[in-house]
This record gives structure tokens, C-alpha cells and sequence, in this order.
């Protein structure tokens, strides 16, 4: 993979996912310098105190030389600014509870390097430099995953990116934050040294620029949408498996159909359907049957929603990031002395609820998974298949699974309150109006995970129902797509013990799913940042 | 350490909670001897074969005819162990080992004292099952969690955890003796909702705490915001009638009686402080019919098929809603413990409504951000706590092809209730890291005038019991001068909170 440049402007979610999980390079593009350089400047002028207001005093710029939240009411002489922006750190990180996981760590140190190559910061570009020194070396800061009200941004979580990065050398260890570095977790004096990485002493109102946004939230947010969309994907093959070996009816799929009420995800979704079942000898010749229940027939219009949903997630957060969060931003461009603008550009409610949107979409997704998984395994509802697909030697085959299913999309029930809805001022009630970004983003990982189970485990079933049915009648036909994926599954039957043995192995075989299925069925419907 | 007797009758949340945290446990010799005759009784019934008639029950008679007994004994645990997601934790685990023996040790299922003993083996010797996480909807019981329990009792397989080391279930059982299962054994291993019974009993003591202490901490705050008397007063909550809160108004006047700085002759207070016996008492009132419900459920026959009297029963005993419903009770009540204590965490913060205390308790506002973020991971946690409240009990999907077709949902209810009261902590802890701060200064006679001017006056003393505490908070979090690293105080706090070193100082604790 080559290095990614960061500009403030280019980001997309693919580079996100490689930077955070596969360790891609990452740089600051040359081009975004001169524009960095140009904020920056103004910042130390009126840092130095030589910006005037109409009685001739320094002006007041907020978190330059003002204090923070509520307390901009104060003005911050001259000689005490190093331990403003030194104190905003260590007072801000105020984070609890368990890490985030080291992927939506690195995604946050990304998302702060890209918004602040922006250069709408007013930060020097050594400190973008930093960010992606601790990046390449894989110096990831422990980031406690709670406490953060995503208004003015995740200002905790991104405190404690700042003990890690900006520590003076009296500090006690315990105090320069925590990294892991390879896989170790140390303490943040440790792992700068091992990554051979120098602190930064924070320049004029880099502590602000350095914690003022919804990063946290939105590295969740992102993470999970990436995983999201390959779940749909994966999903598709799923349902489209099912249907098969429930010997369903597609014509509920045809393009005709859709027409009529031409909704993009349905669309796509059920053309997907359609290729992926193309050549089947198992669906449409059940003599009679002209329909299907709804977890079938109605596939695409669920899938098909969250599709849509992802969409416009997918389009929130591509502004996200690639945006200033910062406050003030420094417009250079402004016909005006004073540049800089206090405005609420830190606020998380965009990801808030672009996250609580997610989360309802892909829950959705796995409570219909669940249900056509449920009529594989009963017996009146399944097209003959074998109770609980329980056919070879003694237990009780996949109910238990199917239990565990309903588990899995009841959990995603009870985390069903959107946390965006909620608000509880802070700040001696400046901060009137929080977003709940960061807890409404991690719900939204935590359902993509709870989910993702539900899909593996309908893949599973639905693959050993086909294989069921190919040990009936070995010259049967499967889809065009179907086909190529139960190549790859059908050998995670031969010996079933405990189910959840079973699907430890699966994740490895699904990226090798995508693969095969859409090589061979080319024209399968783009989703986000897939194909 | 004592040593917890497991008698199928007499168990507390506080047994379970010692056993989870590593106390030896043994079988009562009583229930020893209740469970050989009650064995008997199964054995002079013919030893039915339950798993047969389970396996026809749910896949029909054909099915149930193809495998010869150890086999179907295999297979029957081996396809219930259908968990996902991460390993719950070591303490997590004894705790359901312990509540599954007790109940076992209830001589209601036909099942050999051995049967107890090797789970109190394996809980003396430190051998814990590797059990999944996630995918129990608590009816029939939470078969896949005990089912992993299970596989390595029986040692068919899977893994456990052996002095933080994973073992295979042959190696990690190696130190003790074998043990068959009989049918009714395999059966009544999985049969109950007692994940969610042993969660709920390790959720019952740690509110317990949390809510005793939120007392202790409250007396602080109303020091520290110089509360008006009036909502203490016994007699008023007596004239209410609600137990819960008289008790609070009694404990806090106790705690208040020698304090300058609590006294009738001042305004009413905010809600979050006058009406705090009340809703306290609440809470109170709420934990005490939850811990109730846990303690009969520990000790209840949740098995199926039942041995009683000389016959066999097949009955619903297993179905997790009284837990489901009481978790998410305890959710509902823990949480308007937290929001209360979020609310006064943000008064003492806020300069217009402490009492003329500084912005966010220190000196040096300005160049100095103090408590600001406190509050805000305050608000945060309160407002998580509010989502993990929504109730799981409310759902039910149909499971088992038709035949579990409504189900409790009880161990997720469980496990939300002690994320809250995990949220819980560091919200109390908050809230005393603040009232510390702001003690400091009535201590020192310092207010602020309009302009955030330090005043000096009189130095008011706090009362001994909040003496106390305020003393039990400097102990490891200093007063607060010029800003340092918010998170490692927090984290001191939430400690004390956890460890119970600020329960009140005449607590049964």
C-alpha cells in the first residue's frame, strides 16, 4: 500500500479502515502546508498580543488567550498561555471505563490529523507530524471509551491523546497518558521512547485544536459503517441462501416490481438477489406456491432501507471527515482582521445521530436474518428441510444457534435507545446542549458486532440446509453466486460438535465469500466503499 | 476467608458474591443427604431417560431413538454450547458455578451430591469454563452459558481458565477425580436461568453498596452547598409514610447533627438535594424487594423435568422473567441514582448555584479549568446509564420451533444492570472528588463574590461523619490547586466507591 497523504480534504472511509487496521503509512500531503502555515501565523500574532481590539488592548480571542467553556469570560495575561493550553490538557482528560479498541484509536489520531491539516487550526504543522509519527511507529494511545459527551467534541478522549503527545519531562509517568506499543500497554513516557518519538510542548492554542471535536465518536461511527457495509454484502449472499434452500420465489425481486416504488437500496438489493440466485433449479419450482413469508419476500425492502440508510451515513460522514472541528477556526480567506470565528463546528450531533441511524438500520437487518433463520430450523416452516437441520448424528443440531440469535438482536433491542436524543447540560450550562455522539457511535459498533454474529451464524445454517438439499439430489443447480459460496462453506459441516466451535472457524472463510461471489457475479450493486 | 455451605435453601446475593470473589465453598451435609434421597427417588422411578423425552419433545420421536445414551449425552451438551463474543469474566463465571450447585444442592433434581461436589471442586481449585458472552435469552434457563459450564465438568471438551492460563478441559480438570453424568444430571446442569440469577445476585451487592455510600457522599454535597435542614427531618418523611425514605432522612440527620453548615435556617434546596431521601428512599425500597426476588430465585427449584414426592415433573421452572423483570427494575432504579447525583455534581460545579463557591471548585479559574470535565464525564455516564435502562424483559422471540415461544430475555436485562452500576461508580466518585473540593473551601471560610473574588469569613466545620469521608477522599486525591490529569483522580474515587470505603461509617458493612 502506498502512504496516504492527508490534507484535511480527501480522506475517505476505505483509507480510514487501512490506516487503523492494516498499519498504511500515512503522511502530511505537502500541499496542505502553506495553508497550515498561514493560520498559524495568525494565531501567534494574536497570541504575541498584537492583534488590537477599539480600545487598544490585545484582543480577546477565545482559547487563545481566554479561558475555556463558560470561563472565555476570562481574559489569560500574556506570561500564563503555555499553562493554559498545558492545563486544558491534563484537566480534560477526564475519560472512564474500558480502552476503545486500538483500530478506533488510531482512527481518532487520523481523523485529528486530517481536520487539523485542514489548517484552519492555527497549529503548527509539527504537531500534524507528530500524529502521524505515532501512527506509522504504531503508538497507539489507550483512550478510555467513556465519558465524553461528543460537545465540543470528545474533549476527554482526545485529552488523553494529548498526556501521550505533549508531557513535560518532570511529569510523573502516570501522568504522560498510556500507549500500546507492539503489544504491549505503557505507560506514555515508554512508549515515545521505545517509538523513538519526541513530545511536543503545545504551541498557542494547540491544546484546543487538539481536543476540540467529535473524533472518538466519529472513528466509532466510521469503523462500524465499514464493517456495516460489508455486512450488508455478506448478508445478501446469506439471505439469498436462504431462499434458496427454503425454495423461495424471486419474482417479489424482479426489476419490474421495483419500478413501481423505486427506492435505490431495494433496487439494488434486489437485483443483487436476483443475480446471486440466477440459474437455481431450487427456487420458483415449488409447484403452487406463489408466495413467500415476509422475511423473505420482503428482503429487499428491509435490506434495501438500511442500504439507503448507509447511504446517506456514509455521505454524513465523509463530510465529517474531511471537516474543521475546531473552535475557533481561522478563516485566512476573510476579508476581515479578525479571523478567527467561535462557532460550533466541535459539535457530534451530525455523527449522533448519523450513528443512531446506523444502528437502527443494521439491527433491523439482524432481526430479519434471525427470522429466516428461525424458519430453516423449524420444521413446519422450512420446506421439508430437517427440524433444526439436526440430520446427522444425535443433538439437536443448529437450534441452539438460532437461540442465540435471538439473544444477539434482543441485545441490540435493549441498546436501542438512540443516544442522541438525550442532553444534559454542562459547563455551568454554556454547554447547554450536548450530542451524545460518542455513546450513540460506540452502541452503533457494538450492534455491527452483535450482528455480524446473526449474519455468520444464517450463513451457516442456510449452508447446511443447501447441503442437505444437495445430498437429496446431487445434480441439482445452485445460483450463479450461491453456488460459488457454498464451495467455500460447506465444509464447516463435516464434523459439528458445539456450535460455537463451528463458528470460530467462519470469519476467516467470509472475506474469501465477498471475493468468489463477486467475481463471479460481477454486476452485483455497489455499496459504499466496496466495489 | 469463611467458607460459603451451600445448602439449596438459605444462600444470599452476599454468599454468591463471596464465592464469585473467591471464597471456598463446600456442600452442606443436610443437602447432602436431601440430594442422595431425592437421587433415590429419580433412580426408583426407573432413571428416566430425560433427555430422550427432551430430544422428542423438541425434534420428535424418530430423532430422539438414533443415538445411544453417551453419545446423545454428548451431543445434547455439545449443541447447546452455542455462545458467542468475548469470555465473560472469572468472577462472572463462579458465580453462575456457585448459583447452579446451590440450586442442584435444592435436592430437587434427582441429580448425586457429586454432582455439587465437582462444581465445588472446580470452584476451590480454581478451575473457571470458558463461557461466551453472548446468546442466552434466559428460557429454557440459560442453557448455552451452563451448557460451556458443562463441557468441561463432563470434560466432553472446550476450554477453561486455570491461573490466567487457558487450558483444555482435560488438562485444566486433571487434579480431580472424574465424573459421569447421569441423563437428569446433563439435563439439570443447563436448565435455569442462573446466569442471570448469579449476575443479578452480584448486581444486588454492589447497589447495596453504591446506594449506602451515595448517602455518605450526599451528607458531603449538602455540607458543601449549605443545605437547607428542612429535607431530612424524619418526621416529614414519616408523615409520607415511605419507608425507604425515612430511613435515609434518619441515617443523613445522623450524619448531619453536628454540622455548621447544614441547618434549618436557610432556603429550600434544588431538587437533586431536598428531594434526595426521597428518592433515595426509593431506591431503597425498590433494591430491597429485588434482592427478595434474587434470593428466592437463588435458592428455588429452577430445573425441569422437577423429582417432588416421588414423582416426575415436567414444569416451567427455568424461565428467567423474575430476574428479567427485577434487572431491569434495578436498571430503572440505579439510574435515577445517578442522574440525581450527575445533577449535584453540576451545582457544585456551576458558580451561580453553589453557594458562591468558584467556577468548578478552584481558585484559579481561567488559566485553571478545575472540575469542568468532571461533570461532563458525569453527564455522559448519566446519560449512558439512561439507554442501558431501556428494558430487555419487554421482548421475546419465539425460539426452539415454536416450542420456547416466549422467552425472558433475563441475563441481558443482568448484564446492562451492572454496566449502570459499573457507570454508577464513577458518577458517585465524581460527585465526591467535587464535594471534597468544595468542603476545602467552607473549611478554609472562602467565598466568591460577584466578580470571583476570593473572600475569606469564618471557617466552617464539618460534622464528624463527613469528616470522615472528606478525610477518606484526600487519602488518595489531594486538594486541587492548579490543574493535573482529571482521569487518575476519578479513577481513585470510583475505587473508594468499589471497595466500599466510603460506606457509612455505621453500616452493616
Amino acid at each position: 500500500m502506498t502512504a496516504l497523504d492527508i490534507d484535511g480534504s480527501n480522506l475517505t472511509l476505505k483509507a480510514l479502515a487501512e490506516v487503523a487496521r492494516s498499519g498504511r503509512e500515512v503522511r502530511l500531503a505537502p500541499a496542505a502546508l502553506a495553508g497550515m502555515k498561514r493560520s498559524e501565523a495568525w494565531v501567534q500574532k494574536a497570541a504575541a498580543g498584537e492583534l488590537l481590539n477599539e480600545s487598544g488592548n490585545p484582543r480577546a480571542i477565545y482559547g487563545i488567550n481566554t479561558g475555556f467553556g463558560s470561563l472565555a469570560r476570562l481574559t489569560i495575561p500574556q506570561e500564563s498561555l503555555t499553562d493554559l493550553q498545558r492545563n486544558l490538557i491534563r484537566s480534560h482528560a477526564a475519560g472512564v471505563g474500558e480502552p476503545a479498541p486500538r483500530d478506533v484509536s488510531r482512527a481518532m489520531v487520523l481523523l485529528r490529523a486530517n481536520a487539523l491539516a485542514k489548517g484552519a487550526s492555527g497549529c503548527r504543522p509539527a504537531l500534524v507530524e507528530r500524529l502521524t509519527a505515532i501512527l506509522n511507529a504504531g503508538c497507539d494511545p489507550v483512550v478510555p471509551s467513556q465519558g465524553s459527551c461528543g460537545s465540543s467534541g470528545d474533549l476527554a478522549p482526545l485529552a488523553h491523546l494529548g498526556l501521550l503527545l505533549c508531557h513535560l519531562d518532570e511529569d510523573p509517568d502516570r501522568e504522560t497518558g498510556e500507549a500500546w506499543f507492539g503489544d504491549e500497554k505503557l505507560f506514555g513516557r515508554e512508549a515515545l521512547r521505545r517509538a523513538g518519538i519526541q513530545t511536543l510542548p503545545l504551541g498557542p492554542k494547540e491544546g484546543l485544536a487538539l481536543t476540540n471535536g467529535a473524533q472518538l465518536s466519529t472513528a466509532y461511527a466510521a469503523l462500524a459503517l465499514y464493517d456495516a457495509q460489508k455486512l450488508i454484502r455478506l448478508g445478501e449472499i446469506a439471505a439469498a441462501m436462504s431462499i434458496e434452500a427454503l425454495r423461495g420465489v424471486t419474482r417479489a425481486f424482479h426489476p419490474a416490481v421495483h419500478a413501481l416504488r423505486p427506492y435505490k437500496g431495494a433496487q439494488s438489493c434486489a437485483a443483487n438477489l436476483l443475480q446471486l440466485l440466477e440459474g437455481s433449479e431450487l427456487t420458483d419450482t415449488v409447484p403452487g406456491k406463489v408466495q413467500d413469508a415476509y422475511s423473505l419476500r420482503c428482503t429487499p425492502q428491509i435490506v434495501g432501507s438500511a442500504r439507503d440508510a448507509l447511504s446517506h451515513v456514509h455521505e454524513q460522514l465523509l463530510v465529517e471527515l474531511n471537516a474543521a472541528t475546531d473552535n475557533p477556526v481561522i478563516c485566512m480567506d476573510v476579508d476581515d482582521d479578525i479571523k478567527a470565528y467561535s462557532a460550533g463546528l466541535f459539535h457530534g450531533e451530525p455523527v449522533g445521530m448519523a450513528s443512531d441511524y446506523l444502528r437502527i438500520a443494521i439491527s433491523e437487518v439482524a432481526n430479519l436474518s434471525e427470522r429466516r433463520l428461525y424458519r430453516l430450523l423449524t420444521a413446519n416452516l422450512s420446506a421439508n428441510l430437517p427440524a433444526s437441520l439436526a440430520h446427522s448424528g444425535p443433538g439437536l443440531g443448529l437450534m441452539g444457534l438460532q437461540t442465540t440469535a435471538a439473544a444477539l438482536v434482543s441485545e441490540n433491542k435493549s441498546l436501542g435507545w438512540s443516544s442522541s436524543l438525550d442532553s444534559i447540560p454542562t459547563c455551568e450550562d454554556q454547554e447547554d446542549h450536548v450530542a451524545m455522539s460518542t455513546t450513540a457511535a460506540r452502541r452503533a459498533a457494538e450492534v455491527v458486532s452483535n450482528a455480524s454474529y446473526v449474519i455468520q451464524i444464517e450463513l451457516l445454517a442456510a449452508s447446511r440446509a443447501l447441503k442437505w438439499r444437495l445430498g437429496e439430489d446431487a445434480s441439482l443447480q445452485l445460483g450463479k453466486g450461491t453456488r460459488v459460496a457454498m464451495e467455500i462453506l460447506a465444509d464447516l459441516h463435516d464434523d459439528l460438535a458445539a456450535p460455537s466451535d463451528a463458528l470460530k472457524s467462519l470469519p476467516d472463510l467470509l472475506d474469501g465469500v465477498l471475493a468468489a461471489v463477486e467475481e463471479c457475479c460481477p454486476d452485483l450493486q455497489a455499496l459504499g466503499s466496496f466495489k | 476467608m469463611t467458607r460459603i455451605l451451600l445448602d439449596g435453601r438459605g444462600i444470599s446475593p452476599e454468599d454468591i458474591w463471596a464465592v464469585a470473589h473467591g471464597a471456598q465453598t463446600a456442600l452442606c451435609p443436610e443437602a447432602e443427604q436431601r440430594m442422595q434421597r431425592n437421587h433415590q427417588e429419580w433412580m426408583d422411578l426407573g432413571a428416566p431417560d430425560v433427555l430422550a423425552g427432551k430430544e422428542a419433545w423438541l425434534l420428535g420421536s424418530t430423532h430422539a431413538q438414533r443415538a445411544p445414551n453417551p453419545e446423545r449425552l454428548r451431543a445434547f451438551v455439545e449443541s447447546h454450547c452455542a455462545g458467542v463474543g468475548k469470555s465473560l469474566p472469572t468472577v462472572w463465571v463462579r458465580a453462575l458455578m456457585a448459583a447452579r450447585a446451590n440450586v442442584l444442592a435444592g435436592a430437587h433434581s434427582g441429580c448425586r451430591p457429586d454432582s455439587v461436589h465437582m462444581l465445588i471442586e472446580m470452584l476451590n481449585h480454581r478451575i473457571h469454563p470458558v463461557v461466551p458472552r453472548l446468546g442466552s435469552v434466559g428460557a429454557a434457563g440459560d442453557l448455552a452459558p451452563l451448557a460451556h459450564v458443562a463441557r468441561v465438568v463432563f470434560r466432553l471438551g472446550g476450554e477453561a481458565e486455570v491461573n490466567g492460563e487457558i487450558l483444555s478441559a482435560i488438562e485444566a480438570m486433571e487434579p480431580l477425580s472424574e465424573f459421569s453424568p447421569t441423563s437428569k444430571e446433563a439435563l439439570s446442569f443447563i436448565n435455569g436461568a442462573t446466569l442471570s440469577s448469579a449476575l443479578a445476585a452480584i448486581a444486588c451487592v454492589r447497589a447495596e453498596k453504591l446506594l449506602a455510600s451515595s448517602e455518605t457522599i450526599l451528607a458531603m454535597t449538602m455540607e458543601a452547598v449549605l443545605a437547607q435542614s428542612g429535607c431530612i427531618d424524619e418526621s416529614a418523611l414519616q408523615a409520607r409514610g415511605q419507608a425507604g425514605g425515612i430511613g435515609v432522612a434518619r441515617r443523613l440527620s445522623a450524619m448531619l447533627k453536628d454540622s455548621e453548615m447544614v441547618r434549618p435556617d436557610r432556603q429550600a434546596d434544588a431538587f437533586s438535594i431536598r428531594c434526595a431521601p426521597s428518592v433515595l428512599g426509593a431506591a431503597h425500597d425498590s433494591l430491597s424487594h429485588v434482592k427478595q426476588v434474587v434470593t428466592q430465585e437463588l435458592n428455588g427449584a429452577c430445573d425441569n423435568p422437577l423429582i417432588l414426592n416421588g414423582k416426575l415433573i415436567e414444569t416451567g421452572n427455568f424461565h428467567g422473567a423474575p430476574i428479567g423483570l427485577v434487572m431491569d427494575q434495578l436498571k430503572t432504579t440505579m439510574t435515577q441514582v445517578a442522574t440525581l447525583s450527575e445533577r449535584r455534581t453540576f451545582r457544585m460545579t456551576h458558580g451561580d448555584l453553589s453557594g458562591r463557591l468558584p467556577s468548578f471548585l478552584v481558585d484559579d479559574t481561567g488559566t485553571n479549568s478545575g472540575f469542568m470535565l468532571a461533570q461532563y464525564t458525569a453527564a455522559s455516564l448519566a446519560s449512558e446509564c439512561k439507554g442501558l435502562a431501556m428494558p430487555a424483559s419487554v421482548d421475546s422471540i419465539p425460539t426452539g420451533q415454536h416450542h420456547e415461544d416466549h422467552v425472558s430475555m433475563a441475563p441481558i436485562a443482568a448484564r446492562s444492570c451492572l454496566r449502570i452500576l459499573d457507570a454508577l461508580a464513577e458518577i458517585l466518585g465524581i460527585e465526591a472528588l467535587c464535594a471534597a473540593q468544595a468542603l476545602d473551601f467552607r473549611i478554609e471560610g472562602a467565598h466568591f463574590d460577584a466578580d470571583g473574588k476570593k473572600q475569606i469569613g469564618p471557617s466552617l466545620r464539618p460534622s464528624k461523619s463527613v469528616q470522615v469521608s472528606h478525610e477518606t477522599v484526600r487519602k488518595v486525591s489531594a486538594q486541587w490547586t492548579i490543574d493535573r490529569v482529571l482521569h487518575l483522580e476519578i479513577q481513585a474515587c470510583a475505587k473508594l466507591l468499589r471497595n466500599g470505603d466510603l460506606l457509612p461509617q455505621t453500616s452493616p458493612w
